[in-house]
């Protein structure tokens, strides 16, 4: 844009009456450029979230088939309390999901306040990202391969020697389950680990020399400064991934398929199985729905418990 | 108790030297100030003291002791810092306690000593609080009670009162240096205040660009400073300093003459004189300007007087009065003179 016709209000900008025009038509659109920026945006995230959230809303209050929809009233969410795989789906996701965020989230602390300080960390915080940078899938895939399909990680263990014949992965519920939090710690501990370096970094660093004289080594530091000090990051980073891990559908897809015996099937791959393998999509709604809640009432009262503590 | 020797103590950052040269004795139970204008080394020196920085060159040595290679924690060492750095998560009787925590202070002295220590500093009232809850002042003090609590070898004080206002600084002040009397505690503490240094200082280290320029006790920094710096920077309002020559035993500048100052014959120097050292004359006078601003303050009157180009101080009678661009003579007094080398500012005595 030129700001010249714009500023300029002197008698000589003011001469022709082509100059006054283009300086309110530029005005409209200087009101107007923020709004127009933001539009795709808008549009976009109204349309892949909202619409098709108040959609699978009313769909969950109707039976579903591939013919017209018959409304049912809350029979699908009554149906929905007595199924076992429906409660299944919720345990498997409950266990698989807090242990994989348990685990991630104490090894991104530990290496993250390892590394803050370190010069090296600071210059190549980006290389910790590679793991997020690959495709899902293709990380699902990578696991699949190396533990159960083309066993790459049984036929080393055998070669060195620490195991005879092949591990069963496939046939134990928690072997499958070690693996899906195996994959899923992987690809998500730099995630955590960045956030937490960034957070670290942003404290003041007097403090923590005031408690190294004070007496404290790097240990009690961390325990007893550091991380009371990072509890909101923590409790974001916390949702962010929860909302994540309680939405895990990729790698229980390719790597599991929510075997063996319905033991790694998540709530995401109940819900999937229900709409696209049973085409029972209103009851399939009324899980998602389900979920949407619990996650809210969740995320709610972590956030509250954090922000509160934090600040008095 | 400690004595600190710091010997060619120095600290670069690469191409960058923060302090270099230092060379300091501090006795057992003395108070001594760090003293110079922003970003002259004094918190590097003192932080090197701490163990929070090592030292590029030289040696740190506490009662004959070499402590280059101990760390920051087992120094005994306690520092307030200009940012106070209390736990912002702990009440300021968690801050307190946490050294002696830290230092396995058996449990049932713990509370005993915390309270003695908040006593002192007249915090009791607010030991539940959180230090986002306090004034300045009240954090400044819970910084220092923190740092008495366990009753270390050394005390270190960054520019402890800089964020208070000018009559809390005084207040704590005096509360400082009753403490440090009482505790019988080596004590270095950093100020750029000259007034602060002067009225706190067993000795006074002053200090520009990363070295030491001076070290004396308040009187000696004040009647025999070594250089220009060190003159120019110390009293309030600081020194006249008017750069000249001697010839035949007269120093003159535009305005200025002076006679009797033999010892320098010849010589580009500069005359320091401070304004209380300055006379309203009548007569025949060293000076001869015009006023050009008088500031009466009540218990004195600042005059200011313009030779050649120059602004001389004088802290006149607080009865006088004269008028703008009126001439004035101005008289010095003849023993009270300094005269620094022209080229170094070193002091010519
Ligand atoms: N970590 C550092 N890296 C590079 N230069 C530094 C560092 N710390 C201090 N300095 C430099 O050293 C000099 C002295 O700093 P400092 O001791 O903090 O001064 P003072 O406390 O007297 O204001 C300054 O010029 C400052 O820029
Ligand atoms: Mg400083």
């Amino acid at each position: 844009m030129t700001d010249t016709p714009l500023r300029d209000v002197g008698p000589a900008a003011a001469a022709g009456p082509a100059s006054q025009i283009r300086r309110r038509r530029s005005r409209r659109m200087k009101a107007l450029f923020p709004y127009l920026l933001v539009a795709p945006a808008v549009i976009y995230l109204l349309g892949i979230t909202l619409y098709p959230g108040i959609y699978a809303i009313i769909q969950s209050f109707h039976a579903v088939k591939f013919g017209p929809w018959q409304p049912v009233g809350f029979d699908n969410y009554v149906r929905l309390m007595g199924d076992y795989q429906f409660w299944g789906a919720l345990w498997n996701t409950f266990v698989i999901g807090s242990i994989s965020l348990t685990l991630q989230c104490v090894l991104a602390l530990i290496l993250a306040f390892y590394a803050y300080r370190d010069p090296w960390v600071q210059g190549w915080r980006i290389v910790f990202l590679v793991p997020m940078l690959f495709m899902p899938s293709a990380v699902a895939f990578i696991y699949k391969l190396s533990f159960l399909d083309a066993r790459v990680f049984s036929d080393l263990l055998q070669r060195i020697g620490l195991i005879d014949g092949n591990l069963a992965i496939q046939s134990s519920v928690w072997g499958s389950r070690a693996l899906l939090i195996l994959a899923d710690v992987w690809q998500w501990t730099p995630f955590l680990f960045i956030i937490f370096v960034a957070a670290l970094q942003g404290q003041d660093e007097e403090v923590e020399e005031a408690a190294r004289l004070d007496g404290a080594s790097w240990f009690s530091i961390f325990w007893n400064i550091s991380l009371p000090l990072m509890k909101p990051v923590i409790a974001v980073a916390l949702i962010l991934r929860g909302i994540d891990i309680t939405t895990m559908f990729t790698n229980v897809f390719i790597i599991t398929k929510g075997g063996p015996a319905f033991g790694t099937e998540t709530i995401s791959y109940f819900i999937y199985r229900t709409g696209f393998k049973f085409f029972n999509f209103g009851y399939a709604s009324a899980a998602s729905v389900v979920m949407l809640i619990l996650t809210i009432i969740i995320a709610q009262v972590v956030v509250k418990r954090a922000f509160v503590s934090a600040r008095n | 108790m400690a004595r600190i020797e710091l010997q060619n103590v120095e600290k670069r950052w690469g191409a960058v030297v923060g302090v270099r040269d230092v060379d300091l004795d501090i006795a057992d139970e003395e108070l001594v100030v760090f003293l110079g204008p922003s970003g002259c080394g004094k918190t590097t020196t003192m932080r090197m003291i701490a163990g929070l920085e090592d030292p590029s060159e030289g040696e740190i040595r506490m009662d004959g002791e070499v402590m280059n290679e101990v760390d920051a924690r087992d120094r005994d060492v306690a520092m307030v810092f200009q940012g106070y750095a209390l736990y912002p998560n702990m009440t300021i009787y968690e801050n307190i306690r946490f050294p002696l925590r830290m230092r396995d202070v058996p449990k049932a002295d713990q509370d005993r000593l915390i309270r003695e220590a908040a006593a002192m500093v007249e915090l009791e009232d607010y030991l539940d609080r959180k230090p986002g809850a306090l004034s300045g002042g009240q954090r400044q003090r819970a910084a220092l009670a923190r740092a008495i609590v366990r009753k270390p070898q050394v005390f270190l004080m960054d520019e402890p009162l800089s964020n208070l206002d000018a009559k809390l600084r005084q207040a704590m002040r005096v509360q400082i240096k009753h403490l440090q009397r009482q505790l019988r505690i080596t004590t270095v503490y950093v100020t750029h205040d000259q007034i602060e240094a002067m009225t706190l200082a067993d000795r006074i280290v002053v200090m520009a660009g990363g070295s030491i320029q001076q070290i004396g006790t308040p009187d000696q920094i004040y009647r025999d400073p070594a250089n220009t710096f060190v003159a120019g920077f110390i009293g309030s309002p600081p020194m006249n300093l008017i750069e000249g020559r001697v010839e035949g035993g007269t120093f003159s500048a535009p305005g200025i003459s002076v006679p009797g100052l033999s010892h320098a014959e010849g010589r580009a120097v500069t005359l320091g004189v401070r304004p209380e050292d300055c006379h309203v004359a009548e007569g025949a006078a060293h000076l001869t300007g015009h006023v050009y601003g008088i500031e009466p303050t009540g218990d004195m009157t600042y005059l200011t007087v313009k030779a050649g180009d120059k602004l001389i101080e004088v802290k006149a009678d607080r009865d006088f009065r004269a008028d703008l661009d009126t001439p004035q003579g101005v008289t010095f007094d003849m023993d009270r003179l300094y005269l620094f080398a022209g080229e170094s500012g070193e002091r010519i005595r």
